[in-house]
């Protein structure tokens, strides 16, 4: 057991001011980049298209001054949920899997198609938590907002008020730490006082019984947050409607060409992947 | 009189409000007027209705009876209600709560872009108010790095952007560190120099004391409206004169309306009035010294300088509880955002004793703390929780941490059983008690906080009032019975009544020989401790006996302030009255002046008005004796 120490383990969330060329783009470019690695990770057909997305978000993280070993601490504890996930795919057979099969003993199977499976789940979970971990390393809260408005700007209306919306998305961001830290500092509080947190108890109900000494102050004090910014908001003027809005950055033409050429090369390596690399590794 | 003549800048006129499903009113008909350039603080003990009323004043809340007007805007219309927020603008308790935005201008252009204001002008308000704060240099940073005090700042910043006639500070300066808090309290005095109207809701009595004019609410109640030269020094009508204080106000009285309500008295007050001579509220130190040393018939001797009182702190022989050994710590240890807390920590806390953990906020005083039960694990070095390395890979860190429980700051925001007994119950059953046992120990624990179990146990646990939920969550800890007990500023945001009750049951831990850990702002409470390790910028700067570190080797640069009768003893000092000892309260600073008294060497005045009030016996002091 070590320190009950929450933030230790995870980068996303965690602006780190390391003054890159990427730091400097405009919030609406590096949501730009983002959804591109994202969609590379998630389109990939083959291992490889997914491996070509992790060293994509390599680079650009390495161009960005993150440390690659800070952005890999956030696989580490979610590492357990990923190869559960992973596992299951070797419970159950898959419809149509007339791959070879390596093993068998009841409902369990290992399958090259299972194999693939796992791989897959693997590599592109690992690139989504590195790639959302550089794009919080280096945006601001304010500028998380800021960028999702610039590129919701067009869609606003009465009925999508896109303002709203940044501003709920970017107080939620920076609640993220508050609360986390306010869960780790009622963690302490029920440590000491011998709580386990239903560890040990193999009934679901005990189990969940044993979280309610966690979740139910950490809910209560979420919402007196809530209401003493709601309120604190409410003595600014907040009307949600006709605030001044903050200047716009000017387009900088080698931003622009950076994204052109970023999205070009994205879009061939998705499309290389698809008619080649997939067919090429491709097993079965 | 002139502000009798003119209109007043808040006007509540029989004003009742009842929160919804609420048994009964939080505010009852209540008729107040607050005029431009008032400086008034609202006193009350918690749940009295201080932060509902200001709440009124801008229309954050809307009275069921009664009718409130801010400059003749009534709030209560939709047309109105913005004027009256950008008139009356509000400073909450939490600095971290109320901030909006991530980055400091932003949070501060907040209100104004509300307003729909041009960007030139809100840039020219962002800049003005991030001046008049002191926060020019951090316009850019990141909210959450700035410092508790700073954050303060900011969100009275965003209050100045709004150009506001009059701000509330609601409890704004009760979590922060002594020298936040100065800093705080000199910027309402700029503020009000300037023509900005103040109301300070305050559970201490020396910030109350700042103001011109103090409204104090008792159960929703208005019960004084007047001076704070009245509230904290005039008796009641009809109540029984003190003795040997004549008709002179101020002198020995009774009960003032202060007292009436439990919510003592400014320290300077309190000192005047212990030492026989008229009361002048808010008075500092210095003049205090002056006028006691202008009593002295002889010169007072000096001594060169002050003694350390070692029979007052026992050595204790018991051994330690608790070492640091060469600890560092970091939080985010191995990452781009590591910030180290504490450095070369070594230290060794005496079992039995009560000590206390001192500092500014980002000081490490709660790092050092929650090291010494494993909740937090040394980066390098080690610490020895009552004999247990806690760096120990086969240390059973759960049994460490129930050897030395620690009660967060605001414990009883831990709180999740219904019923308040549960509650104290949950520690306890961990240690495997049940049946009669657990009964008996959590009845023992409620009644010794003061929450006796017969009537409190079925209680719910989120009903309680402030200080009964306070006292409920330090009864979930205590009721452990470890050898040691670890307490984060346990008596924070609580009204004075409440504060001396819990800091009564921290001392009364002691007579147990438990070792008592503490962390504290108050240099009052401190003073009580047996030992002060202070810390300062992640390092402990100094340790020892409070009277050692408070008389001899204080430094203004740790910013945490010194207790009142140090400072009086200072002061003296330099008036030309040394005193013997290190005195840490005012009793004991009495004490001492009678003792110099007493070998002729001072005073005699001061004798004079000290046997009135029956402190020396009579024919211990002659006449002739000076």
């Amino acid at each position: 057991m070590k320190s009950l120490e929450f933030f230790r383990n995870i980068s996303i969330g965690q602006y780190v001011d390391s003054h890159s060329w990427f730091h400097r783009l405009r919030p609406a470019a590096k949501y730009i980049v983002l959804f591109s690695l994202t969609v590379l990770a998630i389109a990939a057909p083959s291992p490889v298209g997914a491996v070509l997305s992790i060293c994509v978000a390599f680079v650009v993280a390495l161009g960005s001054k993150i440390r690659l070993s800070f952005l890999l601490r956030s696989v580490k504890p979610v590492l357990p949920v990923i190869v559960l996930t992973a596992l299951l795919q070797f419970l159950f057979a898959w419809p149509n899997d007339t791959s070879t099969v390596f093993l068998r003993a009841g409902i369990f199977s290992v399958t090259m198609y299972e194999v693939w499976l796992v791989i897959m789940i693997l590599l592109k979970a690992t690139a989504m938590i590195i790639i959302v971990g550089w794009f919080t390393s280096v945006t601001t809260e304010s500028d998380i907002a800021r960028g999702l408005e610039d590129l919701l700007r067009p869609l606003d209306n009465k009925y999508f008020p896109v303002h709203r919306l940044a501003l709920a998305v970017s107080t939620s961001i920076r609640f993220v730490p508050i609360v986390a830290g306010e869960l780790e500092e009622i963690v302490k509080a029920q440590s000491s006082r011998g709580a386990d947190f239903g560890a040990g108890k193999k009934n679901v109900f005990a189990l969940a019984r044993g979280y309610l000494p966690l979740f139910v102050p950490v809910i209560v004090r979420s919402l007196e947050r809530a209401e003493v910014l709601a309120e604190a908001m409410e003595a600014r003027c907040y009307t949600g409607v006709g605030q001044t809005q903050p200047p716009k950055a000017p387009r900088q033409r080698g931003e622009i060409i950076f994204l052109l050429s970023f999205v070009a090369l994205i879009a061939l390596v998705l499309i290389g992947d698809s008619i080649y690399f997939s067919a090429w590794i491709r097993p079965f | 009189m002139l502000k009798t003549l003119s209109p007043a800048l808040i006007a509540l006129e029989n004003v009742s409000f009842t929160y919804p499903d609420a048994p009964s009113p939080a505010i009852k008909n209540i008729s107040l007027k607050i005029y431009k350039g008032d400086y008034v603080a609202i006193v009350g003990n918690n749940g009295s209705g201080k932060s509902t009323l200001v709440r009124l004043f801008n229309g954050l809340r809307l009275p069921n009876e009664g009718t409130v007007l801010v400059d003749g805007l009534d709030p209560s219309l939709r047309a109105n209600l913005y004027r009256v927020r950008q008139r009356v603008a509000l400073v909450f308790q939490s600095p971290v709560d109320q901030i909006v935005s991530s980055c400091a201008e932003e949070d501060v252009a907040f209100g104004p872009a509300n307003l729909s204001l041009p960007l030139p002008e809100i840039e020219r308000r962002v800049s003005k108010a991030l001046a008049i704060v002191g926060l020019e240099n951090e316009r850019s940073r990141p909210t959450r790095a700035l410092s508790g005090g700073q954050q303060q700042k900011l969100a009275i910043a965003g209050a100045l952007a709004m150009e506001p006639s009059c701000i509330v500070f609601d409890e704004a300066t009760s979590m922060l560190d002594p020298a936040s808090k100065a800093n705080v309290l000199d910027l309402m005095d700029t503020l009000t120099a300037s023509g900005i109207t103040i109301v300070h809701v305050t559970h201490d009595m020396d910030d109350a004391a700042r103001s011109g004019r103090i409204i104090a609410l008792d159960h929703g109640e208005l019960v004084f409206d007047g001076s704070p030269e009245t509230f904290f020094a005039q008796a009641e009508p009809g109540a029984e004169p003190g003795v040997g204080t004549g008709t002179e106000p101020g002198v020995g009285s009774a009960t003032t309306p202060a007292q009436a309500l439990g919510l003592g008295v400014p320290k300077a007050a309190e000192a005047a009035e212990l030492f026989g001579l008229e009361t002048r509220i808010n008075e500092t130190p210095e003049s205090l010294a002056q006028r006691l040393s202008a009593l002295q018939v002889t010169v007072a001797y000096t001594d060169g300088g002050h003694t350390e009182s070692g029979n007052l702190y026992p050595e204790i022989t018991q051994g330690s509880a608790f070492e640091y050994k060469g600890v560092t710590f970091s939080y985010l240890s191995g990452t781009a955002n590591e910030v180290r807390a504490l450095s070369d920590l070594d230290l060794r806390l005496p079992a039995g004793a009560r000590i206390a953990f001192v500092g500014a906020t980002g000081s490490g005083k709660s790092t050092a703390l929650q090291l010494l039960d494993a909740l937090l694990i040394p980066s390098q070095g080690e610490v020895v929780s009552q004999g247990h390395a806690t760096t120990d890979p086969k240390a059973d860190l759960k049994a460490i941490r129930m050897s030395a429980p620690l009660a967060i700051q605001r414990p009883e925001s831990a709180l999740f059983e219904v019923h308040a007994a549960d509650d104290v119950a949950f520690g306890p059953r961990n240690q495997g008690l049940s049946g009669k046992a657990l009964v008996e120990r959590v009845t023992k624990w409620m009644n010794i906080v003061g929450l006796p179990y017969a009537s409190y146990r079925d209680r719910l646990s989120r009903g309680l009032s402030g200080g009964e939920k306070r006292k409920l969550g330090l009864a979930g800890v205590l009721a452990m019975e470890s050898e040691a007990v670890l307490l984060d500023e346990p008596t924070s945001n609580l009204d004075p009544a409440s504060q001396k009750s819990i800091f009564d049951i921290v001392k009364g831990l002691s007579s147990d020989n438990k070792t008592i850990v503490f962390a504290t702002h108050s240099m009052e409470e401190a003073a009580q401790a047996q030992f002060v390790a202070v810390f300062h910028e992640g390092r402990l700067v100094a340790f020892g006996p409070p009277g050692d570190i408070f008389y001899n080797r204080y430094s203004p640069s740790w910013g945490i302030g010194l207790p009142y009768a140090v400072r009086l003893a200072k002061a003296l000092s330099k008036a030309g009255i040394a005193i013997r000892g290190t005195p840490l309260n005012l009793e004991d600073l009495k004490t001492a002046l009678i003792d110099q008294a007493r070998q002729g060497l001072s005073l005699r005045p001061l004798q004079d008005l000290v046997c009135k009030e029956g402190e020396l016996e009579e024919g211990e002091l002659e006449e002739g004796e000076l």
